[in-house]
């Protein structure tokens, strides 16, 4: 089997790598490198959004090194495993910048440790990219100098997005929500609050979940008692499909909108023909997708990952994608600054004007107001049909 | 106290300060994130010693106390986002972490083991829950963000000053753990775990001891939580998550539970070898599981634990004579034990009732009956570990009837156990000086006793006739040994009553000898000695007052002389006449081919073997007895024959087959059968089922029958049959045990020292079943400390001295030997 | 609601039982428990999940060699991460054992990937309507297999020779080698049949779950905390205790609000344990003083 092979290579390889490390001696590097770093959950629950974000970010840096590199100077990933743990998070952080002296570097899924690094970002002047933690304040977070930018979607605008589609789309006037109980979950709970307030409107009920329950028909009938006529769905792939079974066990067909958690992975597969129904919003998706940009990416990451054949096999999509912007907009940035100093890089963020990348051609994506390269415009709703992410159009 | 002695006793605090100055020299100098690196060092320290002080002294398992930290961690986050400052609250985070873990301690102690583990894992989750749920303080899942950074003296803390502060703190709580350890505190924590009830018998209260350690420990986690919060200026759930609980427990360990610098090591290993995984990213939790393993592997004890091992070496030097009378009679104040007609019940059986009687000060009180008779049960009545449903215990007109048993101690009474139980990890000096401390366990930062507790505790421990070195662990005891000091142990807190549980079991006549002119001088000190005994020898040797009692209650009492001439008493317990063991009526002549021979059997448990080259037959129908002195190897033998003791050399030959490499349950499908020393009989099991194991090596039983053959043999089974046995007296326990070992059907019978702890009748009794057993034909080979029984109805017998077989020869001739008789039949005298 | 309430309960509850069962039968027959019990869980499912789905083996053939390989997972625990330490007196058994969970942990999740993976069931695709709720077929299977389980498992204890030589061994190994019986293989056994057990919780909930590697963490746990509820010793108090847990899992969902579910639950346990410190159908052992 090549996956079977190429994980033993590379446990090889990581066993080579710890046996230098014990005896104290890190791998050769080279003056003519610049290093990048990714502080991500590489282990645990949320393994999977650090592979996507590596192989995003590894296939952007792949074609930046082919055309030179940046300032004449191949780039180079170093990746930390954040274990979803903020306080790892942190150490992670200070050691890719005081030790690994990283250029910038890149964050992972979980909105808690990209908020611990906040501070040290801030403080230590050098720049540190969001590719998916949606937590609103984490670009903004009131810092004088902000050295913290985003290429990914924003909690606060995702929930108004959700709120006005369950409302023209099914007509929702007493929606619910079901949440996974994570900082995920909580961030998204302020956020649809505060767009339900915004449109004169209350939740007929807030649940919870954690992501190992099996059976959430409790949570969910409280819901359908208290009369909710959508439910708002924030939950991975894998509690969502919980959440869509039990609905199907309780006989209960009422609307879904959903963050994007389902294009985390096989949504159809984990929950059923009932998952079809769920409406979700996304930024990127490669099924569907006219655009020639997509359609080359896709290529070149199933030459440079076997294991993936067919648009099912990329999940998440959007860390992907995202990472792949992200380090892109990154590189520009070091080019525009001429310089690896952290504030004249951050300067060069500003410098970046038009860019034509997987997810759409960003035109001035960051002003020293706006760190956040997607707008509510990016957003889309879409649905699966079988393995499929299908584009929704209304 | 000798110069090196005091130079060691500075070698600890020096190498703690040496390791703090080196690594705050460290953190002040390094660039990059090595003073952070070395920050998540010392706050992993701080809270490895806090575990240290449970797990270490008092053998708690904590998978809770990232809870602890986190409940720290919060309290500083949300009182200096507040306005507090940071050094008003860290302090109050230590204060808050403690008086939570007082509040946990409350179900925590009453459980141990795995229940204990449950509730420290609970507690997490239910800190985690909050600390997500309680939104309006906590911040919720997405937590608290942006805590200023502590000033002092107007100077900012950046990561370095923090480093330099856990590391001072981790240095001073290291040291704070090594005083504890030499402290009162400490030492009764060990006792508390090694063995708790005797803890409570020189008056310690566990629950309080143990309570301290857990709020000791809980406030310390939650002080390095509040560092750890300043540090990371950020809160969160998910920086606490279970795991981390494990990591500390890790730390505590790897490094050596109980060892000073055990979680300095621990903690270096747990947050430093991460760091250098770093590389590995994804890989990083694998080989770091892998790692863990791999510590665990080669150094169980931890580190420092397995380091030590190899290094340890102990002081050869005994006590020292002094003063005891002066020391006892510091206490006494003359005042007799009146027991009053005080009885309980357990589940609507009476075990004793209406039992009275006045132990006066300078007399030996001896209470004797037959087994199951209820005398243990009026000893924990009066030492307070069972609650009396009637009747009164008066100590010098202080009312103590029904006390807990720590207070009893408080109040004077102290007391020895059947089975001795010492603290095993503890010196014997230790062992002496905590109980010298009557529960007052002062300072948890002073040391355990000054010079004159330890001139004191040795003249005790030379008082009582020990003669090893005072250095030795209580755990690496002879059985002699054991005795000598738990009295010791018993008598440092100056009692004015002394309750000794069958001192005198399994000790040989020279010892018991030693042993009641020991009684003896201690009652003439001016205390007050119960003693519950069934040596008739050594009871009515030295007793000034005899109670007996039978069916748990008083049926005679008197001086030794009435009670010996009473024919109730004579009824019931001394078996109408003293021992006796009928012999062969013809002299055994069977075939001279051996079911057992045993050649040049060599074996022992460390470097020097206990058995040297023994050679011994077993005919079959033949009953061989083996008798020699504590310590002889005469146990150790039956283990090597039967199994249990491996490996051995030479070579043991049953039924023409060799079983020396082979173990125990194939010897025991192999026909031999042990009834081992102590009974050892299933206690959980009913005697029922202990009955049907001891069929389990054959196959095609007829159960009913063959039980109901033993029942008939073993009357007093019939009527326990379904009780579990370990509710049975130790008479009735002995012969389930036999009848156990007659379910094997056996080709070869052991017994290893049947009559310990039976009483007089009871003895006839088990010696009429061993002469029927061997008129039967069955094969015996027999240890008894009581040789001369054992040789009145054995056909051969072998003495055994120090390891080697001295004498063989027909029993009769050995028991008429005047040579052996000297050294090993000093009962002869009471069997006639 | 209330239906629908104590039918979720119930269902979750056996699980809990199911796995709790395996920390019972060592425990009373070695004094030990494998906190990797849950890694075993998921180790059950994730192998039948590779046999059945992946490779395309007959159902029962892939669950029964997904068993097979659970057993020998235990048997390799018991060997080289618990009898060592036992040998030397040492409890590092404890450590290493939630050591080999991460190790297995992460190692599964290199091998069989990091995305949950649906495991298709007939059993579970069509819900039943049952008191006016919903059930999949699979959900009143399981506490049928628990209850079964925990039957066959006390007759065997308490009513067979043979069962009782595995309580003889826990209380008195020594003498327990003097009755003849293997004492090292019926420990490894009891870990096998501890694993196998988690392994079959771990196949049967996973066609109502999903598949992935970090699976079993949190069941283990619950079913820990089941285990040390029911006291250990007897395997219907954890069967019991298990459906217990669920029902107030899943009342306290249902009628406080989910906020409160996990609060609620641990301080039960707590509570319970201060009230009973065996668990609560635990007894304490005979201890003369």
């Amino acid at each position: 089997m090549t996956f079977a092979s190429h994980v033993s290579r590379r446990l090889l390889l990581a066993a080579g790598a710890a046996s230098l490390a014990l005896i104290g001696v890190g791998p050769a590097s080279a003056e003519d490198t610049m290093k990048v770093g990714l502080v991500a959950a590489m282990s645990g629950q949320s393994a999977k959004s650090g592979e996507a974000i590596v192989r995003g970010l590894s296939l952007a840096l792949d074609e930046i090194n082919a055309k030179g590199g940046v300032l004449g100077k191949k780039l180079e990933l170093v990746v930390r495993d954040d274990e979803s743990n903020p306080a790892k998070g942190v150490i992670a952080a200070r050691e890719l910048v005081q030790r690994e002296k990283v250029v910038a570097y890149f964050g992972g899924i979980d909105t808690p440790v990209s908020m611990a690094i906040v501070p040290f970002a801030n403080q230590s002047k050098v720049p540190f990219i969001g590719v998916w933690a949606a937590g609103t304040k984490i670009t903004r977070n009131d810092a004088p100098e902000n050295y913290v930018f985003r290429v990914s979607a924003v909690d606060a605008l995702v929930d108004i997005a959700l709120v006005d589609y369950a409302i023209k789309k099914y007509g929702a006037k007493k929606p619910g929500m079901i949440l996974i109980n994570n900082p995920w979950g909580e961030s998204n709970e302020a956020g649809l609050k505060s767009a339900l307030d915004a449109k004169k409107m209350t939740a007929a009920g807030i649940e919870k979940f954690e992501g190992g329950d099996v059976d959430i028909v409790p949570q969910l009938t409280r819901l359908k008692d208290a009369g909710a006529d959508a439910l708002f769905m924030v939950a991975n792939v894998a509690p969502s499909a919980q959440v869509v079974k039990s609905l199907d066990r309780m006989g209960w067909n009422v609307p879904v909108v959903s963050h994007w958690g389902p294009a985390g992975g096989r949504f159809t597969e984990l929950a059923g023909p009932s998952a079809e129904k769920v409406h979700f919003i996304q930024t990127f998706s490669f099924s569907g997708n006219s655009n020639p940009k997509a359609t080359a990416v896709f290529e070149a990451l199933k030459k440079k990952y076997p294991e993936i054949k067919s648009a099912a096999d990329v999940t998440p999509a959007v860390g992907i994608a995202n990472a792949y912007d992200a380090m892109h907009l990154t590189a520009l940035a070091i080019a525009k600054a001429g310089s690896t100093e952290g504030p004249k890089i951050r300067e060069g963020f500003y410098q970046i004007g038009s860019y034509d990348g997987l997810i759409k051609t960003y035109s001035k994506p960051f002003t020293p107001d706006n760190h956040d390269a997607l707008s509510p415009s990016d957003y889309l709703f879409t649905y699966f049909k079988g393995a499929e992410i299908l584009p929704l159009t209304n | 106290m000798g110069l090196i002695a005091k130079l060691r006793a500075y070698a600890m605090p020096a190498t703690v300060l040496l390791l703090t100055v080196v690594a705050a020299l460290y953190a002040a100098r390094a660039e990059g994130y090595v003073p952070f690196v070395l920050a998540m060092v010392a706050l992993t320290c701080i809270v490895g010693v806090g575990l240290n002080v449970l797990v270490g002294l008092t053998g708690q398992i904590s998978l809770g106390h990232v809870g602890f930290y986190a409940i720290g961690a919060y309290t500083v986050a949300i009182l200096t986002l507040k306005g507090l400052s940071f050094w008003l609250a860290l302090p109050l985070a230590g204060l808050i972490a403690g008086a939570i873990g007082l509040l946990l301690s409350l179900p925590a102690l009453r459980v141990s083991g795995p229940y204990l583990a449950m509730i420290t894992i609970a507690f997490a989750f239910i800190v985690q829950h909050l600390t997500i749920e309680w939104r309006g303080v906590t911040g919720g899942s997405n937590g608290l963000m942006g805590l200023p950074a502590p000033v002092l003296a107007g100077k900012l803390f950046t990561e370095r000053e923090m480093a330099l502060l856990a590391i001072g703190l981790a240095g001073a709580s290291t040291y704070l753990f090594h005083r504890l350890a030499g402290s009162a505190w400490g030492k009764a924590m060990v006792a508390v775990r090694d063995a708790e009830v005797a803890a409570r018998s020189i008056g310690l209260n566990p629950v309080s001891v143990k309570a301290a350690a857990f709020v000791l420990s809980a406030a310390l986690a939650g002080i390095a939580g509040g560092i750890f919060a300043a540090l990371i200026a950020f809160v969160a759930p998910d920086s606490f998550p279970f795991s981390q609980s494990i990591l500390f427990l890790f730390a505590c360990v790897v490094g050596g539970a109980g060892w000073v610098l055990g979680p300095v090591v621990g903690a270096a290993i747990t947050v430093v070898l991460p760091e250098l995984l770093s590389q590995l990213a994804e890989y990083r939790l694998l080989f770091f599981g892998l790692l863990l393993l791999v510590v665990l592997w080669l150094a169980p004890e931890g580190i420092l634990g397995t380091l030590a091992r190899w290094m340890r070496r102990i002081d050869p030097r005994p006590a020292e004579p002094g003063d005891v009378a002066g020391f006892l009679a510091a206490a006494s104040d003359k005042g007799a034990l009146e027991v009053g007609g005080i009885g309980i019940s357990f589940g609507g059986i009476r075990a004793a009732s209406q039992v009275s009687f006045t132990a006066e000060p300078g007399k030996v009180t001896s209470v004797i009956g037959p087994n199951g008779a209820g005398k243990t049960t009026v000893l924990n009545m009066i030492g307070g570990f069972y609650k009396p449903d009637a009747g009164s215990i008066r100590l010098g007109g202080q009312e103590l009837a029904g006390a807990p048993a720590w207070k009893v101690a408080r109040a004077g009474i102290g007391r020895t156990y059947q089975t001795t139980k010492l603290f095993e990890t503890m010196s014997v000096r230790d062992n002496v000086l905590i109980a010298m401390r009557r529960g007052r366990l002062g300072s948890m930062l002073a040391f355990a006793a000054n010079a004159a507790d330890e001139a004191a505790a040795e003249a005790l421990i030379d008082f009582v006739g020990y003669r090893g070195p005072i250095a030795t662990a209580a755990g690496d005891l002879p059985h002699v040994d054991r005795r000598l000091v738990e009295i010791a142990r018993a008598l440092a807190m100056r009692p004015r009553v002394l309750l000794l549980d069958e001192p005198a079991a399994g000790l040989m006549a020279a010892d018991k000898d030693a042993l009641s002119g020991l009684l003896r001088r201690i009652a003439d000190l001016g205390i007050a000695v119960i003693l519950v005994e069934h040596d008739m020898r050594l009871v009515m040797g030295i007793s000034d007052h005899v109670v007996v009692l039978d069916a748990g209650t008083p049926i005679a009492a008197g001086t030794a002389n009435v009670i010996r001439r009473d024919p109730k008493v004579l009824a019931a317990y001394l078996g109408g006449a003293e021992m006796r063991a009928r012999g062969r009526d013809v002299p055994w002549d069977g075939s001279r081919d051996a079911v057992l021979d045993v050649i040049d059997l060599v074996a022992g448990y460390g470097a020097a073997p206990v058995l040297q080259k023994v050679n011994l037959q077993v005919r079959p129908g033949e009953m061989v007895a083996l008798i020699g002195a504590n310590g002889a190897g005469k146990s150790t033998m039956m283990r090597a024959l039967s199994g249990l003791l491996r490996p051995v050399q030479g070579d043991v030959i049953l039924n023409d087959e060799r079983i020396e490499a082979i173990e125990a349950h194939r010897i025991a499908a192999r026909g031999l059968a042990l009834v081992p020393e102590g009974r050892q009989v299933f206690a959980e099991l009913s005697v029922y089922d202990n009955l049907e194991l001891g069929a389990n090596t054959r196959s095609n039983v007829d159960y009913a029958a063959e039980i109901e053959a033993v029942l008939t043999r073993f009357p007093r089974l019939r009527e326990r049959l379904d009780s579990r046995a370990g509710l049975l007296s130790g008479g009735e326990q002995q012969m389930l045990a036999i009848a156990r070992g007659m379910m094997a059907k056996p080709r070869i019978l052991l017994l290893d020292e049947p009559s310990l702890g039976l009483a007089p009748a009871m003895i006839n009794e088990l010696y009429d079943v061993l002469a029927d057993l061997r008129d039967e034909g069955i094969t015996i080979l027999l240890v008894d400390q009581i040789a001369v029984l054992a040789l009145a109805v054995a056909d051969r017998g072998y003495v055994i001295d120090s390891g080697t077989i001295v004498r063989d020869d027909s029993a009769a001739a050995l028991a008429s030997d005047p040579d052996v008789e000297a050294a090993y039949l000093g009962h002869a005298e009471a069997a006639q | 609601m209330l239906t629908s309430a104590i039918i979720s309960g119930i269902g979750l509850g056996s699980m809990y039982g199911l796995i709790a069962l395996g920390f019972h039968i060592t425990y009373v027959v070695s004094n030990t428990v494998n906190f990797a019990q849950g890694s075993a869980m998921m180790l059950g499912a994730v192998l039948g999940y590779t046999f059945g789905v992946r490779y395309g083996w007959p159902m029962p053939l892939a669950m029964l060699a997904a068993l097979a390989v659970c057993a020998l997972f235990g048997l390799v625990v018991e060997r080289i991460l618990v009898r060592p330490f036992v040998a030397r007196g040492s409890n590092a058994w404890l450590m290493a054992t939630v050591a080999a969970g991460i190790v297995l942990d992460n190692a599964v999740m290199f091998t069989f990937g990091k995305e949950p993976r649906g495991f298709p069931s007939d059993w579970a695709a069509q819900p039943i309507r049952l008191f006016g709720a919903g059930v999949y077929p699979l959900q009143l299977v399981i506490p049928l297999v628990g209850i079964g389980i925990a039957g066959v498992m006390h007759l065997l204890l308490r009513h067979t020779r043979r069962g009782k030589t595995l309580l003889a061994v826990v209380q008195n190994p020594d003498a327990a080698r003097l009755m003849g019986i293997n004492v090292h293989r019926t420990i490894a056994i009891s870990f096998m049949v501890s694993t196998a057990l988690a392994g079959l919780a771990g196949l049967l909930i996973a066609p109502l779950f999903s598949v992935s590697s970090e699976m079993g963490t949190l069941f283990g746990i619950k079913a820990f905390a089941v285990a040390i509820l029911g006291g250990m010793g007897s395997a219907w108090g954890v069967v019991i205790a298990g459906l217990a847990y669920g029902l107030i899992e899943a009342l306290v969902t249902s009628f406080l609000g989910s906020v409160y579910t996990q609060i609620v639950v641990f301080s039960v346990v707590i509570l319970a344990l201060a009230l009973k410190p065996n668990g609560l159908f635990g007894h304490a052992a005979i201890n003369k003083v």
